[in-house]
């Protein structure tokens, strides 16, 4: 037979334990998050806060999963297609050797994470777009990574001033878990819509809604909206 | 009586048999659930490695070797496997999946190594390899939801299910319940972005 007051001190230590932790994890985390704060304060110049609701800034990017691509500069082929008149057909030295930019953008993941003021480094997509004759009848990009992914936006978000086809964060290369060599930016969207391991961007009439659109994640995505889920 | 006796009986052997089972795969999917529900705060799969330095820039006309040379001797790296050159780029990749990239005078090298178990461990929890795992963990589901029903019945205890019995089956009901409710659930914060052209919000949804 089990001795009912040591089960119930048991429990009352186990409480009191977890408690305790929890605690301390708060305080750690308030105390830590002056970047935040700041942020809050800050406004974007199109007058939306800098930091949407319900973010917390983080200072380095984190790798969030996904099924890897080769990650090899050497493989990377970069296909621009769907309604357009001119198909591209890239690989890296040709997308070296495009109108290249660096975009000050902050990004937005769904998990909560915010990385703020990143330089950029890569080709606009809509400079891609204009290279491939878009054609008038096209409404939405459909952004192509390796094993399948895609992620969809409008016509507009990806062809945005700071919509990239991005090769370098801060001047460093991205490693293999961050989409290397190449992955697209639409940093006022959440950032899963900025693929990794990119391969292809297709541009087409309907909307086609993507990998985390169609297992339940908000089909637009914008941050500032908190359209994380569907 | 006696039936009920019996059936409990029964219960119980094949609770126990897929607990036995059960181990291996609890393991898997418990240890990689910890890891992953936690993927923004660490990187559940890989130990990450990155160091910059600074270097006299590799001049264009440098051979790809010489170029190679110069870039792996100052990340004290070994010759690598492949050499790639792009714009201004050196990039140096090595078999076990070590990257060495020079842009200009800066030099980075990226390394890693996967985690023991945990890397396998989500593969299966991420079902990445598809086929027939998928059968695999549906039969593990299914065997979940019999621990957990069977579980309610098999040793009738002095009270049965009352009192305490009920109140932790309670509270393993409410404790989501409550927590939909308070946070909103899924409708929560859904805002509504602009649908793409014929197709209403509801359409997009599995």
């Amino acid at each position: 037979m089990s001795d009912p007051r040591s089960r119930r001190d048991f429990i009352r230590s186990a409480a009191a334990g977890t408690l305790l932790i929890a605690a301390g994890g708060a305080l750690v985390r308030l105390a830590a998050d002056d970047l935040t704060k700041e942020a809050r304060a800050q406004k974007r110049a199109d007058g939306r806060p800098r930091l949407p609701p319900g973010q917390r800034v983080i200072e380095y990017l984190k790798p969030m999963g996904g099924d890897e691509g080769s990650g090899d500069a050497r493989d990377f082929r970069l296909r621009v297609h769907g309604l357009v008149k001119k198909p591209l057909d890239l690989d890296y030295k040709s997308l070296l050797a495009l109108t290249q930019v660096t975009k000050e953008a902050d990004v937005h993941c769904v998990t909560g994470w915010s990385l703020l003021g990143g330089q950029w480094k890569g080709v606009q997509v809509a400079t891609l777009a204009d290279m491939a004759g878009v054609t008038g009848e096209a409404r939405y990009v459909i952004f192509e990574a390796a094993n399948g992914f895609t992620a969809n936006t409008a016509l507009r978000d990806a062809t945005a001033d700071a919509a990239l086809v991005t090769y370098r964060l801060n001047g460093k290369p991205f490693s293999i878990d961050h989409g290397a060599p190449v992955r697209g930016l639409v940093p006022d969207l959440y950032f899963w819509k900025s693929a990794k391991w990119l391969t292809g961007i297709r541009f087409v009439r309907d909307d086609e809604p993507g990998y985390w659109e169609r297992r339940g994640y908000n089909n637009h995505a914008d941050p500032w909206k908190e359209e994380r889920y569907s | 009586m006696i039936e009920w006796k019996r059936w409990r009986g029964w219960l119980r052997a094949v609770h126990r048999d897929c607990g036995y089972i059960a181990v291996g795969f609890t393991l898997i999917y418990a240890l990689s659930g910890l890891a992953i529900n936690h993927i923004k705060d660490w990187d559940p799969n890989f130990h990450q490695r990155e160091r910059t330095l600074t270097i006299t820039p590799v001049p264009d006309e440098a051979s790809d070797a010489e170029a190679a040379k110069r870039v792996a001797e100052a990340a004290g790296m070994g010759a690598p496997d492949d050499v790639y050159r792009a714009g201004d780029e050196v990039r140096l990749a090595y078999a076990d999946g070590s990257q060495v990239t020079a842009v200009g005078e800066q030099v980075t090298v990226q390394q890693r190594s996967p985690r023991f178990f945990l890397r396998v461990a989500n593969w299966l929890h991420y079902n990445r390899g598809k086929k027939a795992w998928t059968y695999v963990a549906d039969l593990y589901a299914v065997m979940l939801l019999y621990l957990a029903i069977s579980g309610l019945f098999m040793i009738k205890g002095r009270l049965g299910l009352k009192w305490r019995g009920a109140a932790l089956v309670t509270a393993g009901i409410a404790v989501p319940l409550v927590y939909v409710l308070w946070s909103g659930g899924p409708e929560a914060k859904k805002g509504l972005g602009p649908a793409p052209s014929g197709l209403s919000q509801t359409e997009h949804e599995r």
